[in-house]
């Protein structure tokens, strides 16, 4: 049975999800003894697929100037043959916007079974496959099986496994392909790509976010905000009414129609806990939340509590954090 | 131009759903469904991609948007708000064998529908709020042979068969130029969907909707087996109940951080 990653990178780095992928599928590769492979696509990859080589028995590298920037065309095209060529049992890549852009026309291409945005993967003996998932927002979570056709394939979200490196690095076998890219089979290009935001980690992948909702009361009191993500190394995220009232920007939205996240740790400044954003953040692993109401619904939602004045707690956490951080 | 639109009905966001006990074709093995509170909209994602369609014509004149989507009856009110909102023609793809769909089979389906169309461009929301798997949109491109592009926040159509894109990505957007036609998914931020006028919402109720099913469009439930099924329902994991830091400032500041790092191990 063999289990394929499809390793993500950006800026010269793996996705950390990749390398979440990578160690539980080392486990399992090892657990049924099977074949772990990644499958990488870009340009001047030697540094990363040195690194996939520690977890994988096989990495396969496409490497060429074209590939430097997504594109579905081509990047379906080269995976597709190469799956049509090794036939593995699985395939999985990181619910990132490109992977599920990615896995959604790349299925289809396969004729092959896939379940987006899993947060939990099951694989048994005889190779098949269950995926856990949230549907309707996350009120009601579905485990998915698979029929006949293979890969069997998945997206799954960041933060659900954990990375790990290899105790003992393996020295999987890179292959370098020279891929057919006929220029005439890419019909979208892309001509610039712009920054918007200035977080260094995106919400979706963040092991640590402090958010905000109405009670900060104005944009300029998101400073606090900010200043307490940075001690903790966290992303600032924000409920929708913060949003629609233009304080931040609808990528730091977090919610049903903003962003699903699932950290470590979350903290829910003057956040009421209505359900579009509850259904946004449920899966975090631990969840505090500040609110000067004790009824805020948010309650019922965290792991901790504090009833009290954001503004004066907010200081408070950066003030004793900053102290264990300098020690 | 010719503009179809994809859109699904959905549960409200607001309505309770719950896992229960249910027998018979739509439950599953284990004899589970679900309970859904009967609140529907149509789908907030496909919602823009209507808007967008109605725009691209009032902008460029000689267009007609085609509304379609696969479900119950009930989604005939959904396509209602489609026609009120401006759509020129609507359809209804209803059949009993549809049930246990998967994106897989619904992306088929559809595609049978668009191949005889021939659209200039394809429109979507880029999820859809009840099984969230995002793959609907990118599928339908594939099974027509056509580019995609996802999560789109603006739409420019130019001459000569080509669009001018922006979508978003992690952290940012990229501009992109994509040949026509092309099947593009629409995320938050494209536009405000307009709220139909009175005027809009008497002629929708008065339209006689289409409906059609497999059969309609050539196939039989054989082609249409889905490729993933649905094993078993979970609610999701109820968290403990909260612990509120009781005591005073600062010191109970100082017990929080303490918990986090000792007792949740997350600091």
């Amino acid at each position: 049975m063999d289990i394929w990653i499809f390793a993500e990178h950006k800026d010269g780095n793996l996705k950390k999800v990749v390398l979440e992928l990578l160690s539980v599928g080392r486990t399992w590769a090892e657990k049924s003894r099977s074949k772990l492979c990644a499958v990488i696509l870009g340009h001047q990859l030697e540094p990363l697929t040195k690194i996939l080589a520690e977890y994988a028995d096989k990495v396969y590298s496409f490497d060429d100037p074209d590939l430097v920037h997504y594109n579905s065309d081509t990047y379906v095209t080269l995976i597709a043959n190469l799956v049509k060529e090794h036939r593995p049992d699985i395939l999985l890549c990181g619910a990132t916007l490109l992977g599920k852009d990615l896995f959604a026309r790349l299925a289809t291409r396969l004729g092959t079974g896939l379940a987006t945005d899993c947060t939990g993967i099951t694989v048994g003996e005889d190779g098949r496959m269950i995926a856990k998932r949230p549907i309707y927002g996350g009120k009601v979570f579905v485990d998915i099986a698979y029929d006949d056709s293979r890969p069997q394939m998945a997206s799954i979200r960041p933060n659900i496994f954990t990375m790990m490196t290899p105790a003992e690095p393996k020295q999987g076998e890179v292959i370098k392909i020279k891929p057919d890219i006929n220029p005439n089979m890419v019909r979208t290009k892309i001509l610039d790509v712009v920054k918007t935001t200035q977080s260094q980690v995106d919400l979706t992948e963040a092991e640590y976010i402090v958010s905000a909702g109405r009670g900060i009361k104005s944009p300029e009191n998101f400073k606090m905000i900010e200043e307490l993500a940075e001690v903790i190394g966290a992303t600032v995220g924000a409920s929708r009414a913060v949003v629609d009232n233009k304080w931040r920007s609808y990528d730091d939205q977090v919610g049903k129609s903003g962003k699903t996240v699932s950290p470590k740790l979350y903290i829910a400044c003057g956040i009421s806990g209505a359900i579009h954003h509850i259904m946004g953040m449920d899966t975090s692993k631990v969840i505090v939340a500040i609110n000067k109401d004790p009824d805020a619904i948010i309650f019922n939602y965290a792991d901790y509590g504090v009833v009290d004045d954001l503004f004066k707690v907010v200081p408070l956490m950066i003030d004793e954090l900053s102290k264990i951080k300098s020690v | 131009m010719k503009i179809i639109v994809l859109v699904k009905q959905v549960p409200d966001p607001e309505a309770v759903i719950t896992v229960s006990a249910k027998g018979g074709p739509t439950g599953n093995s284990d004899g589970q469904g679900l309970e859904i509170e009967n609140k529907y909209v149509l789908n907030f994602f496909d919602q823009l991609s209507v808007e967008e369609a109605i725009r691209i014509k009032e902008k460029l004149g000689l267009s007609i948007v085609t509304v379609i989507s696969l479900g119950p009856r009930r989604a005939v009110e959904s396509l209602r708000t489609c026609l009120a909102m401006g759509a020129d023609r609507v359809i209804l793809v209803n059949d009993p064998a549809l049930e246990n769909s998967d994106a897989y089979t619904i992306a088929k389906l559809l595609a049978q529908f668009i191949k005889k169309e021939l659209p200039d461009i394809i429109l979507c929301g880029k999820e859809s709020m009840d099984d969230n798997a995002c793959q609907v949109g990118p599928a339908v491109a594939e099974f027509l042979g056509l580019p995609h592009v996802s999560t789109i926040i603006k739409l420019e159509i130019g001459n000569n068969k080509t669009a001018l894109v922006e979508r978003q990505i992690e952290g940012g957007k990229e501009i992109v130029t994509c040949s026509l036609p092309a099947v593009f998914t629409t995320q938050k931020g494209i536009n405000e969907p307009r709220i139909p006028l009175v005027t809009g919402v008497m002629k929708a109720m008065r339209a006689k909707i289409e409906e059609i099913n497999l059969a309609t469009l050539g196939l039989n439930a054989a082609d249409v087996e889905p490729k993933t099924r649905i094993l078993k329902y979970y609610q999701p994991p109820k968290r403990p109940k909260v612990k509120i830091i009781e005591g005073e400032l600062p010191d109970k500041i100082k017990t929080l951080i303490k918990l986090l790092r000792e007792e949740a191990k997350v600091i």
